[in-house]
């Protein structure tokens, strides 16, 4: 069980702040780092894997810091954004050599271990530069789990992946997440870290903008309308009743039911069923439709 | 219930004014390879080097014309002079010589440049017109420099159309050089796509070679020999064209038609393998 | 000194372009030599020529300037550099393999052509001077240009101008600067070793070997000390 800590966590280039006061605890377990483009995302990884100073604060693995600081390597894996490898060696070179460097007794074994997690065993002899992009990005991740990290740090790792590509890392990471590994990876790409964890940290502008499972995150942001769609057996005879109801802030009658949008969700849920009771309407469909990640994420990026 | 689509009317407008053309197309790569050379219109890093250069070649004329005006001698003369900046001549072309054709390698703009009106022959041409027209400046500069200076202290009408003269042979010498170093340089940048191997690459060719004809000059002592290895060198190769035109070089015999032949099939030689080049590139 | 990292340098030598560059120059080192000897050029300009003015003032140089950018600077130009960085590896090891690799290289390159040339000219001490004098400029400019590679961004240029500018011509005009230019301890020790009278140069042996012991010992510091706090700058390049 490893602990990636960052304490106040800033750095600037000059008069730019590229990462702004961030302060953040991964444990065990898959997060994913979510922020737009620019947000800061890579530096922050960076600074994770020890490539980056910070300007001010401290990025430390279970209490080493991690710049300067070689020995951390061996608890940390990275796969960073840049797809650059040393295309003359074959896939199986590579990571072979990536287990020699971190000092595996049978590096052998720990290569055909890594790349089977992959699933890169029929490519391994080939040279890496006659690999696609996913491939070569397949290759990395086997690289960098050679030495059975605990510390896993992906910078996009989703980027040129197919479909069926995708579905296999998230299974990877998904599983690596299981076996108690501190998994972080970062994404613009909403469905990925959806599908493949619940806890996110968003980031936005440099700054830490929430963290958690965002499910909760939502329900945390109470100044925010929650809206839900209805269906029922008479919408026009609910809408007029719920627009009376003080929880309500608005409706909206459409050909497919009702969009509600409700300022208080605890006081809305408990009013809606004696409302529908009330008017003598059947409530076939009560979905909220604010929950998805996208627009948790666009409410922290608006705020 | 079907729809009909339909594409609405926005106001979107073609472009329905002039289009200045292949030749203007052309200029323009011309326009800009010359800014480059130079770091204008770029940062300010970029523009440390050309200008060191450009400060070492006019603070040699400076000199130069101050000992004139001091002693009335010329230390070095207008021909003499880019014998005198050939390393560094060729220092600035190891350097400019890849910012214009290897970066374009590199980022693989090709495609764009070649998808429009521009021609691929134009486009090598105008690379090299620019590499040629960049290390004139940097030649007859100076010598142009040295000419008002000395046409000041001059004593008489006479002495500045002496002067005047001077200069022009000068700048047929610079031409001269120019066109002899840019046309292999070019080619050899255009054959790297990273800066530093071009640079590399052309720091070796022209050093080598020199080193070999030195060789052979020393080798040949008085005979056929001392006069035909200069041709070798990119360096010696334009002396050997003054002393054809001018007899201020060394002696070149009966051989100096010759250089003139080499010069004009190495100059042509090089361009016709640049716009070679340039008619099948891949990503 | 890691030796997976070394292998990994060789390969990634051998398989490029720019190798091909490395080739001709011995070739041409020792065609010179057997043109002038055929043409019965007297043994001290054929030497001076050859073994100086082509072989130490030039072929040595970029040679191992060639090879000493290769090693490292391609890596951190495009980026794979992280791939060895990434390793609880300390960093002295990294640069002392990268050292080891380029140094053997050039020094191959160039002493071998170099013996043979000097043989040629006037037999096997001669030969085995500037073969060994070529292996410890080849030392001292391999670090040298390794330090460049991690300190600059673009180490070449900074390595040809000081070739071609500083020991090209500076050191051959003004007498100080000579101190602090590894042709001419190559030249000091190829005199001394091989006894000639045939090659000047006003750089005494004590100076000459401490300076180089000097410059490979700080060029070696100074890259790994770099190394230590290498940073990757934000999004992509």
């Amino acid at each position: 069980m490893t602990d990636l800590e960052l304490r106040g966590v800033s750095r600037w280039y000059g008069n730019v702040v590229a990462v702004n006061d961030v302060t953040m605890t991964l444990g065990p377990g898959v997060t994913g780092l979510l922020g737009p483009n620019g947000a800061g995302k890579t530096t922050l990884l960076h600074m994770m894997a020890g490539f980056l100073a910070p300007s001010r604060g401290a990025v430390t693995i279970d209490g080493a810091p991690t710049w300067r600081n070689p020995a951390i390597y061996r608890k940390l894996g990275l796969v960073n954004e840049r797809e650059a490898v040393y295309g003359f060696l074959t896939g199986k070179e590579f990571v072979r050599a990536s287990a020699k460097l971190h000092g595996l007794p049978d590096a052998d074994a720990a290569t055909r271990r890594a790349i089977a997690l992959v699933e890169m065993a029929d490519a391994q002899d080939r040279r890496m530069d006659t690999y696609s992009k996913g491939m070569r990005q397949r290759m990395r991740v086997a690289a960098a789990l050679v030495h059975d990290p605990a510390v896993l740090l992906l910078d996009e790792p989703f980027n040129g992946m197919d479909p069926r590509q995708r579905m296999h890392m998230m299974e990877l990471l998904h599983g690596l997440g299981a076996q108690g590994r501190t998994v972080l990876f970062s994404s613009h790409i909403l469905e990925e870290v959806e599908q493949v964890s619940g806890t996110v940290q968003v980031i936005v502008a440099g700054r830490l903008a929430a963290s958690g499972d965002y499910r909760t995150i939502r329900r945390l942001m109470t100044h925010r309308p929650h809206v839900f769609a209805i269906r029922s057996s008479d919408d026009r005879r609910l809408a007029v009743a719920l627009m009376a109801s003080p929880s309500v802030a608005g409706v909206t009658l459409g050909k497919d039911g009702l969009t509600v949008h409700a300022g208080d969700y605890g006081t809305f849920t408990r009013a809606l069923p004696r409302i529908a009771l009330d008017q003598g309407v059947r409530v076939r469909q009560l979905i909220p439709s604010d929950e998805s990640l996208e627009s948790v994420f666009s409410y922290l990026v608006s705020a | 219930m079907s729809e009909q689509s339909v594409i609405h009317d926005i106001g979107y407008q073609r472009y329905t004014g002039v289009r200045l053309g292949r030749g203007y197309a052309a200029r323009s790569l011309f326009e800009h390879g010359l800014r480059v050379a130079f770091g204008l219109g770029r940062s300010a890093k970029a523009k440390i080097f050309p200008w060191i250069v450009i400060g070492l070649v006019t603070l040699l004329a400076v000199i130069v014309v101050a000992i004139k005006a001091q002693s009335g001698e010329m230390v070095l003369t207008y021909q003499d002079y880019p014998t005198a900046v050939s390393t560094l001549a060729m220092v600035f072309l190891a350097v400019v010589a890849p910012e214009l054709v290897s970066r374009d390698l590199r980022n693989q703009t090709l495609p764009l440049y070649f998808s429009r009106p521009v021609g691929r022959a134009d486009y090598a041409l105008a690379k090299l017109g620019a590499l040629v027209a960049a290390v004139w400046l940097l030649l007859a500069g100076p010598q142009t420099l040295m000419f008002l200076g000395s046409a000041f202290t001059a004593a008489d009408a006479s002495g500045v159309g002496a002067e005047a003269r001077g200069m022009l042979g000068g700048w047929v010498v610079s031409t001269a050089y120019a066109l002899i170093f840019s046309s292999v340089s070019v080619l050899i940048a255009s054959v790297a796509s990273r800066r530093a191997f071009a640079a590399g690459a052309i720091v070796v060719v022209f050093m080598v070679s020199s080193g070999v004809a030195g060789l052979l000059i020393a080798l040949g002592g008085d005979g056929p020999m001392a006069q035909l290895a200069p041709m070798l060198s990119p360096f010696l190769l334009p002396e050997g064209l003054r002393s054809w035109l001018y007899g201020t070089s060394f002696d070149v015999g009966a051989y100096g038609p010759l250089y003139g032949l080499v010069t004009l099939l190495l100059v042509a030689g090089c361009t016709s393998l640049l716009v070679l080049r340039y008619r099948k590139v891949s990503l | 000194m890691n030796m997976t990292i070394a292998w990994i340098t060789a390969r990634g030598l051998f398989g490029r372009r720019r190798f091909l560059l490395l080739l001709p120059m011995p070739i041409i080192l020792i065609g010179i030599t057997a043109v002038g000897l055929a043409a019965n050029a007297p043994a001290d300009e054929l030497a001076e020529a050859v073994l100086y003015g082509l072989g130490v003032a030039t072929i040595l140089p970029l040679v191992s300037l060639i090879v000493g950018t290769g090693v490292l600077g391609s890596e951190i130009d495009d980026g794979t550099v992280v791939h060895i960085l990434a390793k609880p590896i300390p960093r002295g090891r990294i640069i002392l393999a990268k050292l080891a690799v380029a140094a053997s290289v050039s020094a191959v390159a160039t002493a071998v052509p170099m013996f043979v040339a000097a043989v040629m000219i006037d037999g096997v001490r001669l030969g085995l001077a500037f073969a060994a004098a070529s292996v410890a400029g080849a030392l001292a400019y391999s670090a040298l240009f390794l330090a460049l590679s991690v300190l600059t961004r673009r180490p070449v240029l900074v390595g040809l101008l000081y070739v071609v500018i500083w020991e090209g011509l500076l050191s051959n005009l003004v007498a100080g600067t000579r101190t602090v230019s590894v042709q001419h301890y190559v030249v000091r020790f190829a005199t001394d070793l091989s006894g000639s009278a045939w090659f000047e140069t006003t750089v005494s042996m004590a100076v000459a070997a401490v300076m180089t012991v000097v410059v490979t010992i700080a060029g070696t510091w100074l890259a790994a000390r770099r190394l230590r706090s290498f940073s990757v700058a934000g999004e992509t390049s």
